[in-house]
């Protein structure tokens, strides 16, 4: 060897000798000391004989242990040195692939933002849904919690409330249960004075039992204990920890002590742990039932049905055994009370399933549109490191020809690719972070039935490791085929038409197809959501939501214990309301549409048999002004007014449906109705006044249910909403609004104060966050198809410049010239389309009931999206074909 | 007279801070500048050249020495001669050390 080999050797990065080699070199070093020392020896005038054993003697130890231990110190240096040059290779490959980057900073930037975003939205969406669907209720033993419910086919009631009573039954007589606690299927509020300004707070009464089935203990006191059911224990409660930290300054010394809730005095028995949630139920403070000890022997606790009951099954009781015990129960029970139970039947769901079973399919949606936007993230990098790694394909075999290892070669692609996903998971991960938050933060009300989302670092992993796999692949795969080749070979093709560079461009093209086949797939998703959402926006709720401010208020019955106190201070409150400046109208109901569901009965009409059991219909109790305030027609009749007192005979007035449904051939106005539907003697029978148009009550995608509207003087209730009319912006009606009510009654605390358009947007803020959340995706998506289809067609035009300028010079026109480029881009995309269209009609099925009135398959967003697509394609592959038939033919011919 | 235990990877380093040397001529030199008070043996020496080769404070090349022959010349790198100065004062200080002891009477 020569030292120029040598340099050669460190210069050229060809890694380390092999042991063999090293010991050869370290016995050449031996024997090259010792030449010297002889040739040293016989200059100094002994023989050569003679120098030779001098030479052998001073060596102190025999020749073949001194080889043996020169070899053993060469090894251990190239040992130790591979490592460190290992090392300090990887790092030169991370600071190569650095620079290599950055000098094109655009490129990279994409990339690494797409990678970011993909893996953000992937982590934000795949910690929901952990967090709803995959992480156990936060109780001891969840597996064992099941929910009980009540259904009545006559009803059409399926998984419905359990009646009080009927609970209690199943209670004593299902052995399989270890206990059963029940709770009310709506939240109530109450009033909290004496800490600041009086304060509204979202209140569940519970039986007594409720947190010991679950298996909570308190952060600090107790929970409630099992007596408490029944109104013969003292009034107590228990607060959740972000009620005492918020209202109460998390102090300590709160238990034991007694506040005014609600007008009276409870005493704070417990504080709930920070991490007790339960889903779908947010309650600053729990409440125990007090029943009064009598009503489990009266009918009405067997007849109405509002309660929700948990039970906990008892150890080594499967589902199965539990239920056909329920049932035995369920039987006997329907035999001991014919009035109330005959078609009552019950069944039992895990209460997990049960809890987060409705959100399901939303975040299912969800989940499926960033996967998909993982992969086509995953297919752009690929492409992206797929045309840089093919570009580098003749360095590549230059090195190799040097005598580079192979290993070396696949190293510095690797490393390009891992600073890729590197750069692009560390972004993706603080992205996925504010994601979360966001997501917690943006959700409309109720779509996830848990507050809090910690994002969940297996998903991190999960998307990182998909994405370093795709980088990685993808990265290598040009350096594959480069090594399989004779290096002379590739250094001949000069570049041109190597086979390495062709079957990257074809890679890269069924990559692009496959990328925006899928981009094509999820916008058509999201087209039909847009859709849905665009046709729920034109359903007309049957009120005119502008320019109505709505104001609820609940009066505390400790202040306000008689009827007259409760009507004169709405009917004040009204008349103030009136009053104000810009109103134009006011009135006063006992729930707004699309609001909380209000109640609802059976009901008779005089003269005839009795109708079908389970024809419901809705109630609301209203003001004169009602009509008038929501932009609602009287259709016949006359409207309510303040002469319809509470000492007036008593009148209804009813809705479109309503008249449609049941006096289909007959004038509604002027009969008699009740709302029991087999009145007796004490049944109260109401008048029909008036017809007036349907409200959508429930929500704007379903029809207006048949609906009674009582003057609520004939029907008070203490709970009620002011809604105004103005002729302004509502809003600005709120702060003189809350000005009268300060004046009628300082302690009030109000509900809530809304405009009837957030209302509205409100009862639509599913739909709207889905499609928002979808055509975000949808549109990374597309941009990414569409800036690939641009890269693939300006290669291909920078291929063909030369091409061009000769057909351009031989008299071919501009047109014919762009069409051969444009024609590629447009082919792909319509592959891409053909795939996507295909894909999108299998998977759009799946999201057919949270469409509003758009088929899985609808025509217009089938046709439109890819048209657009296919536009936007042509346009992208058109650009950089006008760019290269521009080029002025002689200076093309003369560049080569 | 043997060497201290330790000492040779510094004589090494001193006799490289001069100028690239191979292995004899490092022998040579430590020799004749003892005094021929320390004889150095060649496997020792090259071990000694091994394990500062494998720490990176000195690098090797094959060259061909003034009698045309083949030889590996080693020369100092900056962290070999960062060392040096660093182990040299450390032993100048153990010696004083030494001596100061040994002086006693």
């Amino acid at each position: 060897m020569t030292a120029h080999d040598e340099k050669a050797r460190r210069a050229f990065d060809l890694g380390v000798r092999r042991p063999d080699l090293a010991r050869a070199e370290a016995d050449a070093e031996l024997a090259a000391v010792l030449d010297e020392q002889i040739h040293h020896l016989i200059a100094q005038g002994l023989s050569p004989n003679a120098a030779r054993a001098e030479a052998l003697r001073r060596l102190g130890i025999s020749l073949p242990a001194a080889s043996a231990q020169v070899h053993r110190s060469a090894e251990h240096r190239e040992r130790r040195m591979k490592l460190h040059e290992w090392l300090e290779d990887l790092a030169a490959d991370l600071r190569y692939a650095f620079r290599t980057l950055a000098r094109s900073p655009a490129l990279t930037g994409a990339a690494v933002l797409t990678l970011a975003l993909a893996i953000g939205a992937n982590t934000a969406i795949f910690s929901a849904v952990s967090a709803v669907m995959l992480r156990p209720l936060p109780f001891a033993d969840p597996g064992r919690l099941v929910m009980l419910w009540e259904e009545n086919p006559d009803f059409k009631w399926y998984q419905q409330d359990a009646a009080p009573a009927n609970m209690f039954d199943w209670r004593e007589q299902v052995s399989g249960f270890a206990d059963v606690a029940g709770y009310p299927s709506f939240m109530s509020s109450t009033t909290l004075t004496g800490y600041g300004e009086p304060r509204m707070l979202a209140s569940l009464p519970v039986t007594g039992n409720f947190f010991t089935v679950l298996g909570v203990t308190p952060e600090l006191g107790r929970v409630f204990r099992e007596e408490e059911t029944w109104d013969t224990s003292p009034r107590t409660m228990v607060l959740s920890h972000r009620t005492w930290r918020t209202v109460f300054g998390a102090d300590r010394g709160l238990i034991g002590r007694t506040v005014e809730l609600g007008g009276r005095p409870v005493e704070v028995v417990g504080v709930l742990s920070p991490r007790f949630a339960y889903p779908g139920v947010d309650a600053d403070v729990w409440l125990p039932m007090r029943w009064p000890p009598t009503s489990r022997a009266q009918v009405f606790f067997r007849r109405a049905h509002w309660i929700k009951p948990v039970a906990r099954l008892k150890p080594g009781i499967t589902l199965e055994a539990a239920n056909a015990e329920l049932q035995t129960v369920v039987a006997r029970l329907q035999q001991e009370y014919p009035a109330t139970n005959t078609r009552m039947g019950a069944g039992l769901t895990p209460l997990h399933e049960f809890l987060v079973g409705k959100t399901r399919l939303p975040l299912l949606v969800m989940l499926g549109g960033v996967a998909v936007l993982l992969l086509i993230a995953c297919a752009n990098v690929a492409n992206l490191l797929l045309v840089r790694a093919a570009g580098r394909e003749r360095e590549s075999a230059v090195r190799l020809a040097l005598g580079a290892g192979r290993g070396r070669l696949f190293r510095q692609a690797l490393a390009e690719s891992a600073v890729f996903a590197g750069l692009g998971g560390a972004a993706g991960v603080a992205l996925g972070w504010w994601g979360t938050r966001v997501l917690t933060a943006l959700q409309p009300a109720g779509m996830l039935p848990v507050s809090n989302i910690a994002m969940s670092w297996s998903v991190v992993g999960y998307a990182f490791a998909a994405t370093l796999l795709a980088a990685v692949i993808f990265g290598i795969a040009p350096t594959v085929w480069t090594v399989r080749r004779v290096p002379a070979d590739v250094l001949r093709d000069e570049g041109r038409s190597a086979s390495g560079t062709v079957r990257a461009r074809r890679w890269g093209e069924a990559l692009l197809v496959s990328q925006v086949a899928l981009a094509l797939a999820l916008t058509l998703g999201a087209g039909l959501l847009v859709r849905s959402y665009l046709q729920l926006q034109r359903v007309d709720p049957g009120f005119d939501s502008r320019n109505v401010l709505a104001v609820s208020l609940s009066l505390p019955g400790i202040r306000y214990d008689s009827t007259p106190k409760v009507l004169a201070f709405y009917r004040e409150l009204e008349r103030e309301t009136r009053a104000l400046p810009g109103v134009v109208a006011a009135a006063v109901v006992s729930g707004v549409p699309l609001g909380p569901p209000t109640w609802s009965s059976q009901f008779a009409v005089q003269g005839r048999e009795p109708l079908p059991a389970g024809s419901e219909v809705l109630h609301r109790e209203i003001t004169g002004d009602y009509q008038k305030v929501m932009g609602v027609k009287l259709l016949r009749g006359r409207p309510l007014s303040e002469a319809d007192r509470e000492d007036a005979p008593p009148v209804v007035l009813i809705n479109e449906t309503l008249a449609r449904m049941y006096f289909a051939d007959q004038d509604p106005v002027g009969q008699r109705i009740s709302f029991d539907r087999l009145p007796d003697s004490t049944s109260t029978w109401r008048t029909i006044v008036g017809v007036v148009g349907d409200e959508r009550q429930r929500g704007l995608s379903e029809p207006a249910r048949p609906e009674f509207l009582a003057p609520y003087p004939q029907e008070p209730r203490s709970g009620m909403t002011l809604v105004a009319r103005t002729a302004g912006d509502p809003a600005a009606l709120a702060p003189a609004v809350r000005g009268s009510i300060a004046r009628l009654d300082p302690k009030l605390a109000i509900t809530s104060i809304r405009t009837m358009d957030q209302v509205r947007a409100a009862a639509l803020g599913r739909d709207k966050f889905l499609a928002v959340l979808m055509v975000s995706f949808a549109g990374v998506g597309l941009v990414l198809g569409i800036v690939g289809i641009y890269g693939v067609v300006a290669q291909l035009a920078r291929r063909r410049t030369r091409e061009m300028g000769i057909r351009l010079a031989l008299g071919a026109r501009t047109g014919q010239l762009q069409w051969l480029v444009v024609r590629k881009g447009l082919g792909l995309t319509l592959v891409g389309i053909g795939f996507g269209v295909a894909m999108a009609l299998g998977a759009t099925k799946v999201i057919r009931t949270l469409l509003y009135q758009v088929r899985p398959a609808d025509p217009v967003t089938f046709v439109l999206v890819p048209v657009l697509v296919l536009l936007t394609a042509g346009l992208a592959s058109w650009i950089p074909a006008a760019r290269a038939s521009r080029a002025d033919p002689a200076a093309v011919l003369r560049a080569d | 007279m043997a060497l201290l235990k330790g000492t040779l990877d510094v004589l090494v380093l001193k006799a490289l801070s001069f100028g690239p040397l191979h292995g004899f001529e490092i022998i040579r030199w430590i020799e004749s500048g003892s005094g021929g008070e320390f004889a150095i043996e060649a496997a020792a020496l090259l071990q000694a050249l091994h394990r500062l080769e494998e720490r990176r404070l000195v690098t090797a090349a094959w060259a061909i020495t003034e009698n045309n022959r083949k030889a590996r010349y080693y020369s100092l790198t900056p962290a070999g001669r960062a060392h040096l100065r660093a182990e040299s004062a450390a032993l100048r200080s153990s010696v004083a050390a030494l001596r100061a002891i040994l002086d006693t009477r």
